[in-house]
């Protein structure tokens, strides 16, 4: 907001009282400490956001807001300063002191000096910020509707969509906490959250891809983000009735529960055919290792990898579902017990593509009644518009899609 | 000896130090050593921008040391409190001004350090913020008293009104009493134990209570509007409304004689609501009543008595507080629009929750400084 004069009311607490904005004004760069060790940046700027193709940090933090301006130009303000939060909290460096002017500026909770830690902010719109409130309905986006309830999906309302979407994550856990709190800060009057859900990527057991909490590797068979073309194919929107989205990405953000009691009550065999994968290797069921293609044509009665396998009807592999393929960018999550004493544990399944009806649609679709269904319950989340990335240090998040 | 800033690697020379923004390495920290009547001397021109200077306090004494607009007296950074053989790190952004330490060595007259000039740079982002003594808040302070003498009597009449519709057992009059009652006590703005112990008997919660609800403890206002929305004969409740007229009696004797500790106000300006926030929006402290917006209501009334108090000292001293009448109108105006949709209850929080966020400043602006 420094960029653009003082904003038309506080609720952007960008300044905390203090009138110092880092880095925005030009005349007052923050120093970076000397570091003990490198401290990984993952760059801000750039056409795109971070936060998608950059290789899953090990924590996550998704959370959806509600916008609460009153207009249009509030509605700027607090992309300004979205901006302005990401772009210091991603690069890293020492909060200004506010002297005796304010509070301390920073939460302190990653000391006196802030690091990058990799930390990604990667925002997005959900088609509810498209209604009347802010004059954007001939902005929205064809595709962009609230989330598809599913077949077996059990959603609370409470936990599901939301004007705003907000994906933060870094090597550690403080850093992805310390950086909520910044944004919520800096913020308050403007939104406020709806639901949050925390994430955590395993280490490899004892190599290649994390598992997940069903202690299946998760993530094997993805789309190769250094293939630039396949990206432009498959995960960056290009050709569109908005061309302000241009650039941005669709997301799917899901928590599904998975009932790991139940699970773990099931022999390994089912447990294998209902994936299509072996549990120890992660191998295909027609194969040996875990890079090993499977081929379906091969097996086209399912004798190998049965014809109901998540992965069979994820991904048939045929020329019809190649361009219904997705990036997919998930967490592991565990958030305590519930009624009956179990634990509530399972996926916060996070994918990115071109188009949500082509891609993540149509491989929900195949997906239903797999036979997984009976193990898992998705209950909250929504579809989001990850906007354009940010270009320079002029440029602010939703400058396309408000201006 | 008694060089000041200097490279703390003993190199001196603002040739060193120019150019030095955008990192500081052991090697061009500026360092400043102070003692009992010695606030450092000839002191290099530091560049515009960023930087860290170390406070060395070598003297026998704790000593507070800040950054001033020796023009002005207004303060850009200080460090509170830098007690003899430590060190302590002022972070200071530097832009075209002129600066000096002021040091306030305890027991000891305050020194200022020569000023120097930065010539380079934009002016200083943040401007340097004019400390408030305590002889300043004493203006304000007596004003709150006032306020709060006239509320302690309000409340005295409204406590014996209740007492007697207790007695008189109609529920509807007795519900209409409490708030009555509970009001005059939510607009005095009693926020984490301004009053004592005459607060837990006055509007105490059950919750610290080992039984509860049903504990011998839990009284007062509390203890009412619980058995009155409860199925309690009001009859019943009468014996709680003796016991809080007389200790509404007992703090409305005590408080001429109490002395305000001059630092309470400015703290004050943010905690009614932060208390507001922590126990009403919540529902926490609610007993049955749901009147819990009301009481929000009520915690504004208190909370612009303190600012009314204020406001003479914080106008110049702090930018944004126009914006706290601006969310002060909106809470307002969201709290009376009570259709209680999901969204309009995060609205409310959304404005409260910047509400305090604007008032929070009052506190480290109006903390009590010496200034001489
Ligand atoms: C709790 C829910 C889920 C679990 C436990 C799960 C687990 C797995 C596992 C273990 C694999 C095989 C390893 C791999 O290639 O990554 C896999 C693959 C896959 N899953 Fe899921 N998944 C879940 C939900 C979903 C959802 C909701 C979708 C999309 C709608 C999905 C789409 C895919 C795709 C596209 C593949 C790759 C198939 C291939 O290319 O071979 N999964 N999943």
């Amino acid at each position: 907001m420094s960029s653009n004069g003082t904003p038309r009311r506080a609720f952007l607490w960008g300044a905390l009282g203090a009138g110092v904005a880092v880095g925005a004004t030009g005349a007052t760069l923050p120093t970076r400490a000397e570091a003990t060790a490198p401290d990984p940046v993952v760059p801000f700027h750039g056409i795109h956001q971070a936060g998608i193709i950059t290789p899953a940090q090990p924590h996550a933090v998704h959370v959806a807001f509600d916008v609460l301006t009153d207009n249009r130009a509030e509605l700027t303000d607090l992309f300004k300063t979205l901006t302005e939060r990401a772009r210091f909290l991603t690069a890293g460096g020492t909060p200004p002191d506010p002297g005796i002017s304010a509070p301390p500026t920073d939460s302190g909770v990653l000391g006196p000096t802030v690091p990058a830690d990799r930390l990604t902010v990667t925002v997005g719109v959900g088609a509810s910020l498209f209604d009347d409130r802010y004059g954007l309905a001939n902005r929205k986006p064809k595709q962009l509707t609230p989330m598809t309830t599913f077949p077996n999906d059990h959603l609370d309302p409470a936990e599901s969509h939301g004007d705003l979407s907000v994906q933060l994550c870094a090597d550690n856990r403080d850093t992805v906490v310390h950086a909520l709190r910044d944004i919520a800060r800096h913020t308050r009057g403007a939104m406020q959250m709806r639901w949050r859900y925390e994430g955590f990527n395993s280490p490899p057991r004892p190599a290649g891809t994390p598992r997940n909490l069903m202690g299946f590797k998760d993530g094997t068979s993805n789309l190769d983000t250094n293939d630039a073309a396949l990206m432009d194919r498959m995960v960056w929107v290009q050709h569109n009735d908005q061309p302000w989205t241009t650039n941005g990405s669709y997301q799917v953000v899901r928590r599904i529960r998975m009932l790991v009691e139940f699970w773990d009550r099931v022999s390994i065999n089912e447990q294998e055919n209902m994936f299509g994968r072996r549990r120890d290797t992660g191998a295909p069921l027609d194969g040996n290792h875990e890079n090993d293609v499977p081929n379906f044509a091969a097996d086209p009665i399912g004798s190998a990898i049965p014809l109901t396998s998540h992965i069979r009807r994820a991904n048939p592999r045929t020329p019809q579902s190649d361009d219904s393929r997705i990036l997919r960018r998930p967490y592991n999550y565990d958030r305590g017990v519930d009624t009956v004493g179990n634990l509530d544990m399972g996926l916060v399944f996070v994918c990115y593509q071109q188009d949500l009806q082509r891609q993540f649609e149509a491989i929900q679709n195949r997906l239903a009644d797999e036979p997984l269904v009976d193990y898992i319950q998705p209950v909250g989340g929504g579809y989001f518009l990850v906007l354009p990335g940010v270009q320079n240090t002029e440029d602010y998040l939703g400058r396309g899609l408000l201006t | 000896m008694p060089f000041v800033v200097r490279l703390a690697g003993g190199i001196l020379g603002a040739a060193v130090l120019a150019g030095c923004t955008g990192h500081d390495s052991a090697q061009d920290q500026l360092t400043l050593t102070v003692s009992r009547g010695n606030c450092g001397s000839a002191w290099e021109t530091p560049p515009s921008g960023a930087q860290k200077v170390l406070v060395r306090n070598v003297g026998t004494v704790t000593t507070e040391v800040d950054l001033i607009d020796p023009g002005t007296g207004g303060v850009y950074a200080e460090v509170e409190a830098l007690a003899p053989n430590t060190e302590r790190t002022m972070d200071v952004t530097f832009g075209k001004s002129s600066y000096a330490f002021r040091c306030f060595a305890e027991d000891t007259d305050a020194v200022t350090g020569p000023t120097i000039q930065v010539t380079e740079g934009s002016p200083p982002a943040s401007p340097a913020v004019l400390p408030i003594s305590s002889q300043d808040l004493s203006g304000a302070v007596g004003a709150y008293r006032g306020y709060v003498t006239k509320g302690l009597k309000t409340l005295a009449d409204q406590t014996a009104a209740l007492t007697r519709t207790l007695r008189a057992g109609d529920v509807a009059a007795s519900r209409a009493a409490w708030l009555r009652a509970h009001l005059a006590y939510e607009r005095l703005g009693a926020a984490y134990d301004t009053f004592g112990d005459f607060a837990d008997q006055i509007d105490g919660l059950p919750d610290g209570l080992s039984k509860g609800v049903q504990d011998p403890e839990f009284v007062g206002l509390r203890r009412i509007e619980y058995g009155l929305w409860h199925g309690q004969p009001p009859k019943t409740l009468a014996r709680y409304g003796d016991q809080l007229g007389t200790a509404v009696a007992g703090l409305r004797a005590e408080f001429p004689s109490a002395r305000t500790d001059p630092n309470d106000l400015p703290l004050r300006a943010h905690e009614i609501m932060e208390n507001a926030l922590q126990f009403e929006l919540t529902g926490q402290a609610d007993q049955g009543s749901g009147t819990g917006r009301a009481t929000i209501q009520a915690n504004l009334d208190g909370t612009q008595a303190v600012l009314d108090a204020l406001g003479p000292l914080m106008t110049k001293r702090y930018a944004d507080w126009p914006q706290i009448a601006v969310w002060i109108a909106k809470t307002r105006e969201l709290i009376k629009k009570q259709d209680g949709t999901a969204m309009d209850r995060r609205r409310l929080n959304a404005a409260v929750s910047q509400l305090v966020e604007v008032l929070a400043p009052i506190a480290a602006i109006g903390d009590v400084r010496r200034t001489s």
